[in-house]
């Protein structure tokens, strides 16, 4: 776009009313951006400085706390709570996994399939959201309460023997165990997968189907050369809206798991709020962020940027 | 079956009562069509007359509503597209966004299992001239060079049967013609039938051994390209290749092989076995280029060949190679006439009485249309 602008004005030459509109509307994208700048500056960046700042430093609660420049709270930080990192982590990326075998195959049904119900099916996959997200895991405690129904299933299937095995679950429970927690992110996250994932799968011109068809691609061909890469971006975006939140979400750990479930978000929270250990709560805010941002940015640069703008 | 029986019939098309119908629309009459292996068959007609419905109904991508579809001989109307041995150019081409040119044209190849894919897509490529940009996105690339790439990813697979659907209409009149001499080409080659849906008649008569015209739905005729200009059986035919004049006519005789009839009071005379149509009502047909016109005044008498006498000029259009006449009649319907310019006689201008007479070998017969309403108006 910036490349474009010079040349549109050297090409009106040197006639002044050509040059005119482009001076005459250069305030306009700064007015545009600007509340989207306050905004950004007084919600992220002010409070991010502070809290950068409130993780160098050091004291206690009585003696009050002082900047220092108190780097190794970060090295501290990270020694005592990488397990809840890479429970975040994992955690997230399971869930992920997930929300993707689930919402592919509704959002491909609801853009290929529903026909005219397609309205009906998105409200359906949003509505959850008209309820609180806490009131929402809280009923997966009942869903997945022990002698359940859905636990006594899951037994008698001996599906719960597997996930033993797999250390997602322990004995005859689900809940207050890593399965749970999982559950419970998937089942919080998936219109963020579905929405995107709709979207890029709708926008795909149904006579490409036809004309991969043509040339000899049966259903499932079709489905690997055509559908699925031309879904790309929907896939990466549909990812990142639901890893980036859910390795940061606390919640589902806190209700539907164990002390040894926790995750970075539920150390952040202890730490804020019951032990009140300002400056390793902010470090520990600092080191997921930093985490996030360098997982994601691999990502991106793997999947490649290029649908995604 | 010998092979060689089996090559000659592996290209022929043949629809069986095939219709279509969406919902109470029956956009394809019940049809009957064969399409000999190895020629080039156009289907010409005015736009919605249902060409691109049956062109998907041979490819698979339309279930007809009653009848059959072979190729070769082969019952396919139940087989999907990609297990039919025919590939499309489609209308809109729907050419791969996510896969380079190169790779669009290879497509048909890797899913037959091909591995050598970049000798014939290199070659393909050259051939549609498009050779340099086998890297490039179809999004990166002109209407007429996006149509190119359709037509070589549908010819590089070297079907029994290939599909065009106005493969042709987005490239200029030069890049047209060259493409059209160059399907022809390869047509002759390699040996493939063709089926080629257009509106353009130009292209059609050029490029066709055989020509379907098509209009609501119908076949209305089925013949070679000058089969179909010189004898046309019907008014839409008459008037879709090429222009005609129509006249009502009364038949009143025969003699010896001739019709004699009776057009608004003068006698003229049109060959039997030129007449589509039976009655005493005929339609007598007779193309702009096989009138003579003559000044009134340096009119001889024209043996007995069909004359009109009293008629007027009202418009004459120079157009170079020809000139245009329109003449109005005694009984004020208005007739074209092409006049080669050999000898421009200056008398034949707007407002002169002229003779217009033309050899009744030339004449064709059509039946009226089955509401006679336009012609008793006329009457
Ligand atoms: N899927 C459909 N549902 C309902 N009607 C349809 C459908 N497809 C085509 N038609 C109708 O069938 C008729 C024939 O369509 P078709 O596309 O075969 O025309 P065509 O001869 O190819 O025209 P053109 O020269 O404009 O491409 C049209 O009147 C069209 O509106
Ligand atoms: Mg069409």
């Amino acid at each position: 776009m910036n490349a474009l602008a010079p040349t549109g004005g050297g090409g009106g030459g040197g006639t002044d009313d050509l040059k005119e509109p482009p001076k005459r509307g250069r305030w306009v994208p700064y007015a545009l951006l600007a509340p989207g700048m306050i905004w950004l500056v007084v919600f992220f960046l002010i409070p991010m400085l502070v809290q950068g700042g409130t993780s160098l430093q050091t004291g206690g609660l009585e003696k009050g706390y002082e900047f220092t420049w108190h780097f190794s709270t970060y090295w501290d930080a990270l020694q005592t709570y990488y397990p809840q990192f890479l429970r975040s982590f994992g955690y997230a990326a399971a869930a992920t996994v997930m929300c993707l075998v689930i919402g592919y195959p509704l959002a491909y049904a609801i853009a290929f399939k529903a026909g005219k119900w397609r309205g009906l099916w998105l409200v359906l996959v949003i509505a959850p959201f008209f309820t609180s997200f806490l009131v929402r895991t809280l009923a997966w405690k009942t869903i997945l309460a022990d002698n359940g129904i859905v636990v006594d299933v899951l037994n008698t299937l001996h599906f719960t023997d597997v996930t033993a095995l797999l250390g997602l679950t322990e004995g005859d429970r689900v809940l207050a165990t890593p399965l749970a927690v999982i559950c419970g992110l998937t089942y919080n996250f998936l219109p963020f997968m579905v929405l995107p994932l709709y979207a890029s799968l709708e926008r795909i011109d149904p006579r490409l189907h036809e004309a991969a068809n043509d040339l000899y691609a049966d259903p499932k061909t079709t489905f690997r050369k055509v559908t699925f890469p031309l879904s790309l971006p929907g896939v990466v975006s549909g990812t990142l809206l639901t890893f980036i939140p859910a390795s940061g979400d606390y919640v589902n750990a806190a209700w539907l798991g164990s002390p040894d479930t926790g995750m970075a978000g539920n150390v952040i929270q202890t730490q804020f709020l019951r032990v009140l250990d300002y400056p390793t709560a902010a470090a520990l805010s600092f080191i997921l962020m930093l985490l996030i941002v360098l997982m994601v940015s691999a990502y991106i640069r793997k999947a490649g940027t290029e649908e995604l703008v | 079956m010998s092979e060689q029986q089996r090559a000659g019939a592996s290209g022929d098309v043949n629809l069986v009562g095939l219709s279509k119908s969406f919902g109470s629309n029956t956009v394809v009459q019940p049809t009957d069509l064969t399409i000999p292996a190895g020629s080039f068959f156009a289907v010409l007609g005015a736009s919605g007359c249902g060409k691109t419905t049956t062109l998907r109904m041979i490819a698979g991508l339309e279930e007809p509503t009653t009848g059959q579809v072979l190729i070769g001989g082969q019952d396919v109307t139940g087989l999907p597209p990609y297990k039919r041995p025919v590939n499309t150019v489609f209308q809109n081409y729907a050419l791969f966004p996510h896969l380079s040119v190169a790779e669009n044209v290879a497509f048909g190849l890797r899913r037959k299992g091909r591995k050598d894919v970049d000798g014939p897509v290199k070659e393909m490529l050259e051939l549609v001239e498009l050779g340099h940009l086998g890297g490039r996105k179809p999004a990166q690339l002109s209407g007429g060079q996006q149509q190119r790439v359709a037509v070589a990813r549908a010819l590089i697979n070297h079907p029994q049967v290939l599909l065009l659907d106005e493969p042709l209409g987005a490239l200029d009149l030069k890049l047209r013609r060259q493409m059209q001499l160059e399907l022809k080409r390869i047509q002759t080659e390699v040996g493939i039938t063709f089926v080629h849906v257009t509106h353009d008649q130009e292209e059609a008569m050029t490029m066709a051994d055989t020509i379907a015209v098509m209009n609501g739905g119908v076949v209305e005729q089925l013949g070679s390209p000058a089969d179909l200009y010189e004898s046309p059986r019907t008014k839409f035919v008459a008037n879709f290749l090429g222009q005609s004049n129509l006249l009502d006519t009364r038949i009143t005789g025969t003699s010896g092989g001739y019709l004699l009839m009776d057009v608004h009071g003068t006698r003229m005379a049109l060959p039997v076995d030129r007449t589509a149509a039976q009655g005493d009502q005929v339609v007598m047909g007779i193309r702009p280029e096989k009138i003579a016109i003559q000044h009134a005044s340096a009119a001889d008498s024209n043996g007995n060949r069909n004359r009109i006498d009293g008629g007027v000029i009202v418009d004459s259009s120079f157009i170079g190679v020809s000139t245009q006449y329109t003449v109005r009649m005694p009984w004020a319907q208005e007739i074209t006439v092409f006049e080669q310019n050999m000898e421009r006689d200056h008398r034949l201008v707007p407002g002169a009485p002229v003779v217009l007479h033309w050899n009744p070998d030339h004449g064709f017969g059509l039946a009226p249309e089955p509401a006679t309403a336009s012609a008793a108006v006329k009457a």
